[in-house]
């Protein structure tokens, strides 16, 4: 029998804050948030959902940096409750010790929400049932973002076996002539999840805009996806809006993803390139010895990047 | 130049093709709501209020009163006979016959599309003859379908005679009634089996199953026939999910329920399990389980777990070419823009059930949930008894407690495989679960480490 691979329980594995890739997809996420909240989207207003675990990195930031004062954070390891309540890290943040399925049919309809699904599992016919629900419940204007965990769901498997996986659990929403090789499996993804928002979406007087499709590694490789559901005021509001010229923005989920790489750098590599930065194409530092394509990622990245010195919030 | 291509209508058409996607059932309950409809029309019957709460179910005696549709069929005849208040001449002569509705004809709440009536006549049988009387007068309407067929030149063959015949003095009195003969090979068939009577008396329960014995009696070949229950659950324990939403400028209203199943001889039933979907009080889908309400598609897939779940999505509109039913009135139009919204409605009330079903059934079987201390609770309820409850979210009085952080692990093994673990550790005096304990520690310890 095919081995399928157990959920990660990266709380356990990987302390939060030391994720770099993690960190700059949080800095672009909140960069872009800024932009939206210039543009006329009241973000300091939004309701944030988030599964905040043990370490409540995103609310940290997202209150720090946007001004978010209501907040919850649904856990559904009942094994941790205590721990997740202990290290709430403001007064106002609710916890919701459930299933996030239980939570999102009761978010508020009089509130724009941005609602964060940050799985460390697979795709699933859960985590679908989850994103249908949200396109079914989110007001327009409100955000949602997905993040799940992209490499082969089975271990020692095959394409065949993964593909199997995918049409067992989300079959409804793979598209016809997919390829299920591993390099195409963060593809398969995105494909799929794309489809299961447009067909819970397609009924409502509303429409999905995507904005984020963000590939990116700490350890395992993980696919962020999101956007806002706009009604045509929002829609007006998004197309004029400067958050669409930043260059991690993917307004369209079938364009390659936006991939995060962090280049190994040391202290003084960085503060020597970052003196560079924005640098022409091709442009490579004379004094050491650095790829194009790491410069090339660095310079996507260099405003994102953490400094862990100020991290530990 | 411009030529004019031939487009009319051939009697064929309506003879053949129309009536082939049919079932004698289908055909039996659009006659059914003809007679409905002219409850609507003569005595203002109305079913388009959610759940017709103010209509008090009669009592035994009251029941014998209340108007009536008789089916009766032998091999040679089929017959429909209600007095529910008749058709009048003047819509004989414009309406009734005719296929397809006229703009604007507002004929009842369950007439939808102006084709059930024909439809079922040209199914059943050659030759009909159909008699009504109201307190305005009566008309008899005798046709042979084959003989009618061949003449299918100029519009005066599409013409059914109608002979004036006098009326009823009382309303109660005033009523329809359809001789169908010469039956087609098909019904004949349906007849001989000896099951058509019970397949008739389920249809119809369930399809009237909210209306029936409130406003009309309905029997088949002299029998009673009985309105299906929907086995809806109550406890002072669980809120059940409830929502009222309206479209089209609120001229279709929308009622959601889900909620906990009522046990049927302390078991829950799969049969009746599932969503119901109401068109005026109609019952056009029945415990589905299907992709069309939602299952597999927002929600997980029906699983047998899921046998606890009940749900009602009622549409009610005057205009009942709004409502999202098929044209048999036997099923929903997936497509219809006023279903697919209210589909997405239905997932989020349904949440709150999928959820306490799938605790109560952990994967793990020595766990005892609180959810079925709570199942085992839940008693039956009335439908009725949710028109005038305001929109709540499905809950229930969830015990802290009753997470617990452990699980219990529990299964056979060897008593020679044990015993060979016990002469492996050198532990003679340990019990088989002490040595269990041990492997299980073992092998967290050395394959997933923290």
């Amino acid at each position: 029998m095919p081995e399928i691979v157990e959920p990660t329980k990266s709380y356990l594995s990987v302390h939060y804050e030391l994720r770099s890739a993690k960190q700059v997809e949080r800095r672009m996420l909140i960069d872009a948030l800024h932009t939206l909240g210039e543009d006329g989207f009241r973000i300091s207003d939004y309701q944030y959902t988030g599964m905040g675990s043990i370490y409540f990195v995103d609310f940290v930031l997202f209150h720090k940096l946007l001004n978010i004062t209501d907040m919850r954070s649904v856990e559904y390891d009942v094994e941790i409750r205590r721990r997740v309540r202990f290290n709430k890290p403001f007064t106002f943040v609710k916890i919701f010790i459930n299933d996030v399925a239980d939570v999102i049919p009761k978010l508020s309809v009089r509130k724009r929400h941005l609602l964060w699904m940050d799985y460390d599992s697979f795709l699933s016919e859960k985590t679908a049932i989850d994103i249908v629900l949200a396109c079914s419940r989110l007001t327009p204007g409100s955000i949602l973002l997905v993040t799940v965990d992209v490499e082969p769901p089975i271990r020692n498997g095959n394409p065949q076996k993964w593909k199997e996986y995918f049409d067992e659990e989300v079959g409804h929403y793979v598209p016809p002539d997919e390829s299920f090789a591993k390099s195409n499996l963060p593809r398969v993804n995105i494909d799929v999840i794309s489809n299961v928002i447009s067909s819970a979406t397609a009924p409502r007087g509303v429409e999905f805009f995507p904005l984020f499709s963000f590939l990116y590694r700490d350890g395992h490789q993980m696919l962020t996806m999101g956007g806002m559901f706009v009604a045509e005021d929002e829609k007006k509001r998004m197309l004029e809006s400067r958050v669409l010229k930043a260059s991690y923005i993917r307004t369209d989920f079938g364009a390659k993803p936006c991939e995060i790489k962090v280049p190994t750098l040391t202290r003084k590599e960085r503060i020597f390139l970052e003196g560079s930065m924005p640098c022409a194409d091709g442009w490579r530092p004379r004094g050491f010895e650095l790829d194009e394509d790491d410069v090339r990622a660095y310079r996507e990245i260099y405003r994102f990047f953490p400094v862990y010195a100020e991290l530990f919030l | 130049m411009k030529q004019l291509a031939n487009a009319h209508p051939r009697k064929r058409f309506f003879l053949e093709m129309f009536t082939r996607d049919l079932s004698l059932e289908d055909c039996v309950l659009d006659l059914i709501d003809n007679s409905v409809d002219a409850l609507h029309r003569t005595r203002h019957l109305d079913l388009s209020p959610p759940l017709l709460a103010e209509l008090e179910i009669p009592k035994q005696a009251a029941k014998a009163k209340l108007p009536s549709i008789e089916v009766v069929y032998t091999d040679l005849e089929f017959r429909i006979t209600d007095n529910c208040g008749g058709i009048e001449r003047e819509d004989a002569l414009n309406e009734v016959f005719s296929f397809g509705h006229s703009a604007g004809f507002k004929g009842g709440q369950l007439g939808v599309y102006g084709i059930g009536l024909k439809r079922a006549l040209f199914k059943i049988g050659k030759h009909f003859r159909v008699e009504s009387k109201t307190t305005g007068g009566g008309f008899v309407a005798e046709l042979d379908v084959d003989t009618w067929a061949k003449a299918d030149e100029k519009p005066e063959d599409w013409t059914i005679p109608l002979e004036f015949i006098p009326g009823v003095n009382a309303d109660a009195a005033a009523g329809t009634s359809i001789f169908i003969t010469r039956l087609t090979d098909e019904v004949k068939m349906r007849i001989k089996d000896k099951t058509l009577e019970a397949a008739l008396h389920t249809a119809i329960g369930t399809t009237y199953a909210v209306f029936m014995d409130r406003c009309v009696r309905i029997r088949v070949n002299g029998k009673d026939v009985r309105p299906m229950e929907i086995p809806v659950g109550e406890s002072a324990a669980v809120t059940p999910g409830h929502k009222n939403i309206s479209f089209e400028n609120g001229k279709v209203e929308i009622k959601l329920i889900a909620t906990l199943a009522a046990r049927i001889r302390g078991e829950w039933s799969s049969e009746r399990a599932g969503w119901y979907v109401l068109c005026n009080n109609r019952v056009v889908l029945a415990a589905d389980k299907s992709e069309l309400t939602g299952w597999n598609s927002g929600m997980p897939k029906f699983h047998s777990k899921y046998n606890g779940f009940i749900g009602l999505a009622f549409f009610q509109s005057e205009s009942p070419g709004l409502l999202p039913w098929t044209t048999t009135k036997r099923g929903v139009n997936g497509d219809s823009v006023v279903f697919r919204e209210a589909r997405v409605q239905m997932l989020l009330v349904a949440r709150g059930i999928i959820s306490f079903l799938n605790e109560m059934y952990p994967s793990d079987l020595y766990e005892q949930p609180q959810q079925r201390e709570i199942a085992d609770a839940i008693a039956p309820s009335e439908i009725r008894s949710f028109a005038t409850k305001p929109s709540s979210d499905f809950t229930f009085a969830r015990r802290v407690s009753a997470l617990k952080p452990t699980v219990r692990v529990q299964f056979d093994a060897k008593r020679s495989d044990v015993e060979r673990i016990r002469r492996h550790l050198r532990k003679s005096a340990w019990g088989a679960s002490r040595i269990a304990e041990s492997t299980f520690n073992y092998f967290l310890e050395n394959e997933c480490p923290k």
